[in-house]
C-alpha cells in the first residue's frame, strides 16, 4: 500500500498523533517486474466510505473521498522497471484535484538466479500538494519478497519511508509494512487477505491507537496475462485509520515484442 | 508393423563414415570388464536375472556418472552424462545385427536407458512403466536387442525428474543412436549430427497462468554458440544434417541463413515428399534428417531462429572453406512448420480396424504448481490401459484440449499421421508428434510388437505430472 501521504503530525500542544492518511494506491507488491518492451497501465480507484470528516491542519478530509491514481509502468530489462504515478482526489465540495506525482524505479532478482523466493526492491520519490499532505516531498524504499507455492501465495513489503519536506522531517524513518496471503480458488479467481500498516517512526513506534492498521479481504481475477484486476474492502480498526475503504485496481499490459 | 522404407542413398558406406561428425568410440567402447551386480536384460533373458556365463559379450559399454561439463569457458554444468561427455558418443548400429550393450550406473540412484525409436521387446526398451528393470545405484546391466528400424534415433534416460529438476532429461543423459540399414549408402558428402539441449531449468509463471519450465542456457552438441567447433564445409557440398532435440521440455526452431533444409526423414523414417523449408521445428525427442546444399559461401550460424534462445547459446558456426568473416545469424525467419508438407501429394487413407480416442486435459493445481495432466480423464498410473489387438490397424485420435502443445511419443512402435487439424494426409511416419494446443491429430498404429507399450508426452514436466498411459495387447 502506498501510504504516500502517511504523515504523522502533531496536533496542538496535546502532543497527540493523528494521521492524515491518503489512500491513493493500495497494493501489496509482488516481486515480478514488467517485461521489457511492455507497458502496464493501471487505474487505482479507492473510495473512503468512512474516514476523517474534518479538515485537520489544513489537510482535506478523506470521508467520501474518491481517489483515482493512474500508474504507468514500463519494463526496462528482464529485471527492472520504472513506474510513474498521477494522483487525483475528488471530494464533495472540492471537485477533482491533482494531488501529486511519484516516480518508482524497481529492480528484482532475475528468475535465472533461481532463488527460492521472489525478491525485488523499489524506491519511490514524489511530490504531493500540501493541501492533501503536509509532507510534500517523500521517499520510500520497499523491499519485496514473495512466494507462490501450489495454490498459496505470500508476499511481504516491509517499506521504509522518509519525509524530505514537511512536518515529519524530524520523525526520521517511518515503518509501513504490507503483506498479503492469497489462495487460488481456480485458475482465474484468487482470494486473500491484504494487510497494510504504518507504525510511525521506526525509532519511536506509535502506540496502537495511533498506528494505521488496515485489513483488506481482496479478490484477484486472473482473466488474462494482459489484465490485472483486484478489488477489496478495507477495514481500519484504529483511530488513526480510515475505517472503511473500497478499492479496485484494473490494469492492462501492452507489449511490443520484437519481430522474429 | 508400419512399413519402414530406406532412403535411396548412393554414396559409399566408407565415404559416409569418413564424413560423419561423431566417432563411435569413447563412452561406447567395445568389450566389457568384470563388474559386480550385473543385470542382464534383453530379448532372450528374464528381467533382472543375474548375469550368467552365457550372457552375451557386450559390444558396447555406457557409463553413467556425474560430470562437470563446460558448455563455455565461463560456464560449467554439473550434471550426469554418458561416458563423461555431452551428448554421449554416437552409437552406430546396423539394422538387423544383434547388439549387446553394458550399462554401468555410477550414480547414487537407480537409472534406466531407453532406446528411443527402436522396435524392441519390453525388457530391453528401458521404461520402468512398461516393466523394464531399473539399473540400481552402482549396478550394471546388459541390454541385448536387434536394432530396427534404421534411421536416426537416440538413447536417453527414462527416469523421473523428481523435485529440483536435476534428474531425468534435465541431465546430460542422452546420445544419438544411429541405425544404418545393411545397404545404406548415402547420397551426400558429409554427415553432421546436431543435438539441441537446454540447461539450468527453473519454473516460471506462463501467460496462461500455469507454471512452465524455462532455461538459463542452451547448447548445440553440448556447447554454447561461440564456444563450438565450427562445421567446415566446401561450396557445392551436400551436407546431411541429423538433428535431434534432446531438450527436456522445449520446442526448437533451427535455421541456417542463406540455405534451405530439404527434409528427407522425420524421426528416422523417410518422408513421402522431401520438401524444402527455411526452418525446421523439433519438439522434444523429435528428429529431422535434412539435406543442405552448400551453395551460399560465407560464415553462418546454424542456430535457433528465435533470438532469446540464440543468445542463450543455441547455435553453431558453419564455415565455408577460405571464409573468415563474422558469423551471421538468421534474421526475420518465419516460424512455419506443417507435417502435411512432407506427406503424399495424394493421401491414401486406409480404414482402421479400431479407433482409440486419447483426450489430453490438465487440472489446475495453483499458480505455484505444475498442472496435473490427464489422458482420457486420468493421470498415470491411474490411467486406464489402452488395449491393442495384434495385427490390427488402430487409429489413435490425439485430442488436445489444453492450451499447451504436446510432443506425444509411443514406445516400441511408430505411427503414420493420417490427419492434422482435420486435413487428411499420409506418408509421414513418426514416433513423436506435436499435437498443438486445442487441436487434433490422428495417426494409424499397426500393432505388431506385443507387450506393454508406454505412451506419453515427451515433455519431462508433463510426464512427471501424469501424462502417460500404458498400451497393452489383448
Amino acid at each position: 500500500m502506498k501510504f504516500f501521504v502517511a504523515a504523522f503530525f502533531t496536533i496542538a500542544a496535546a502532543g497527540i498523533l493523528a494521521h492524515a492518511q491518503g489512500n491513493y494506491e493500495i497494493q501489496v507488491y509482488g516481486a515480478d517486474t514488467i517485461p521489457p518492451r511492455s507497458t502496464m497501465v493501471e487505474l487505482h480507484s479507492n473510495f473512503t466510505a468512512d474516514g476523517e470528516r474534518l479538515t485537520i491542519g489544513g489537510v482535506e478530509p478523506t470521508y467520501h473521498a474518491e481517489h483515482e491514481t493512474i500508474e504507468i509502468t514500463q519494463g526496462i530489462t528482464a529485471w527492472s522497471e520504472v513506474g510513474f504515478y498521477v494522483f487525483t482526489s475528488e471530494t464533495t465540495g472540492y471537485g477533482v484535484q491533482w494531488v501529486g506525482d511519484h516516480i518508482r524505479p524497481r529492480v528484482r532478482v532475475p528468475e535465472t538466479w533461481r532463488w527460492p523466493v521472489g525478491v525485488s526492491l523499489s524506491t519511490e520519490v514524489g511530490y504531493q500538494r500540501a493541501v492533501f499532505s503536509p509532507d510534500t516531498w517523500t521517499w520510500e524504499i520497499r523491499p519485496i519478497v514473495d512466494k507462490q507455492t501450489g495454490r498459496w501465495y505470500f508476499a511481504v513489503n516491509p517499506a521504509l519511508e522518509r519525509t524530505w519536506h514537511g512536518p515529519d522531517v524530524a520523525q526520521g524513518i517511518g515503518f509501513s509494512p504490507a503483506a498479503k496471503i492469497g489462495y487460488d480458488f481456480t485458475k482465474k479467481i484468487s482470494g486473500g487477505l491484504e494487510y497494510y500498516a504504518d507504525y510511525g517512526s521506526i525509532a519511536n513506534i506509535a502506540s496502537l491507537h495511533y498506528q494505521q492498521q488496515q485489513f483488506f479481504p481482496a479478490v484477484d481475477l486472473n482473466v488474462s496475462p494482459d489484465w490485472e484486476i483486484n478489488f477489496g474492502v478495507g477495514i481500519g480498526p484504529t483511530a488513526a485509520t480510515d475505517h472503511w475503504i473500497v478499492k479496485g485496481i484494473i490494469g492492462r499490459r501492452f507489449s511490443w515484442p520484437k519481430k522474429k | 508393423m508400419t512399413a519402414q522404407v530406406c532412403p535411396g542413398r548412393i554414396a559409399s558406406r566408407r565415404a559416409f563414415l569418413r564424413g560423419a561428425s561423431f566417432a563411435a568410440a569413447g563412452a561406447l567402447v567395445p568389450g566389457s570388464h568384470g563388474l559386480a551386480k550385473t543385470l542382464s536384460v534383453g530379448t532372450t533373458r528374464q528381467q533382472g536375472a543375474p548375469l550368467t556365463r552365457s550372457a552375451p559379450v557386450p559390444d558396447y559399454r555406457i557409463e553413467i556418472a556425474e560430470i562437470e561439463w563446460e558448455i563455455s569457458p565461463k560456464k560449467k554444468i554439473r550434471t550426469s552424462a554418458y561416458g563423461g561427455q555431452i551428448p554421449g558418443r554416437l552409437l552406430r548400429l546396423t539394422e538387423g545385427k544383434p547388439v549387446t550393450i553394458e550399462i554401468v550406473n555410477r550414480l547414487d540412484h537407480p537409472e534406466i536407458v531407453h532406446w528411443h525409436g527402436q522396435w524392441i521387446p519390453v525388457d530391453a526398451d528401458g521404461s520402468m512403466e512398461e516393466g523394464s528393470p531399473m539399473i540400481p545405484a552402482g549396478g550394471v546391466a546388459r541390454v541385448s536387442f536387434t536394432p530396427r528400424p534404421s534411421g536416426m534415433h537416440w538413447y536417453h534416460t527414462h527416469a523421473m525428474a523428481r523435485r529440483g529438476m536435476q534428474h531425468g532429461l534435465y541431465t546430460g543423459q542422452f546420445g544419438v543412436l544411429m541405425v544404418d540399414a545393411p545397404t545404406d549408402p548415402g547420397r551426400y558428402d558429409r554427415e553432421q549430427f546436431v543435438v539441441l539441449n537446454d540447461w539450468e531449468p527453473y519454473n516460471s509463471p506462463s501467460d496462461d497462468g500455469s507454471m512452465m519450465v524455462q532455461y538459463v542456457y542452451s547448447s548445440i552438441n553440448g556447447r554454447q554458440l561461440g564456444h563450438d567447433v565450427p562445421i567446415q564445409v566446401r561450396p557445392g557440398e551436400q551436407v546431411l544434417f541429423q538433428i535431434l532435440n534432446a531438450s527436456a521440455t522445449e520446442v526448437h526452431w533451427l535455421a541456417l541463413p542463406g540455405h534451405q533444409f530439404q527434409v528427407l526423414a522425420l524421426d528416422g523414417f523417410p518422408v513421402a515428399t522431401a520438401a524444402k523449408v527455411d526452418t525446421v521445428r523439433l519438439g522434444p525427442a523429435e528428429r529431422v534428417t535434412a539435406l543442405v546444399s552448400m551453395d551460399t559461401p560465407g560464415v553462418w550460424i546454424l542456430g535457433e531462429a528465435r533470438t532469446s534462445y540464440l543468445k542463450a547459446g543455441m547455435g553453431t558456426v558453419v564455415e565455408y572453406a577460405g571464409r573468415s568473416e563474422k558469423p551471421k545469424a538468421a534474421e526475420g525467419t518465419s516460424l512455419k512448420w506443417d507435417y502435411r508438407a512432407f506427406g503424399d501429394p495424394s493421401p491414401v487413407i486406409r480404414k482402421p480396424d479400431a479407433t482409440i480416442p486419447l483426450v489430453f486435459t490438465s487440472r489446475f493445481r495453483g499458480h505455484g504448481a505444475p498442472d496435473q495432466w490427464l489422458v482420457n480423464g486420468k493421470s498415470f498410473p491411474e490411467t486406464d490401459p489402452v488395449m491393442l489387438k495384434e495385427g490390427l490397424r488402430h487409429r489413435l485420435v490425439f485430442d488436445n484440449r489444453s492450451t499447451d502443445d504436446h510432443p506425444v511419443h509411443l514406445h516400441r512402435h511408430n505411427f503414420e499421421l493420417v490427419s492434422v487439424r482435420g486435413t487428411p494426409m499420409s506418408g509421414v511416419h513418426k514416433d513423436v508428434v506435436i499435437v498443438e494446443a486445442n487441436s487434433r491429430v490422428e495417426a494409424d498404429l499397426l500393432a505388431t510388437n506385443p507387450g506393454n507399450t508406454l505412451f506419453h508426452c515427451h515433455q519431462q514436466d508433463h510426464m512427471d505430472a501424469g501424462f502417460m498411459a500404458l498400451f497393452r495387447y489383448t
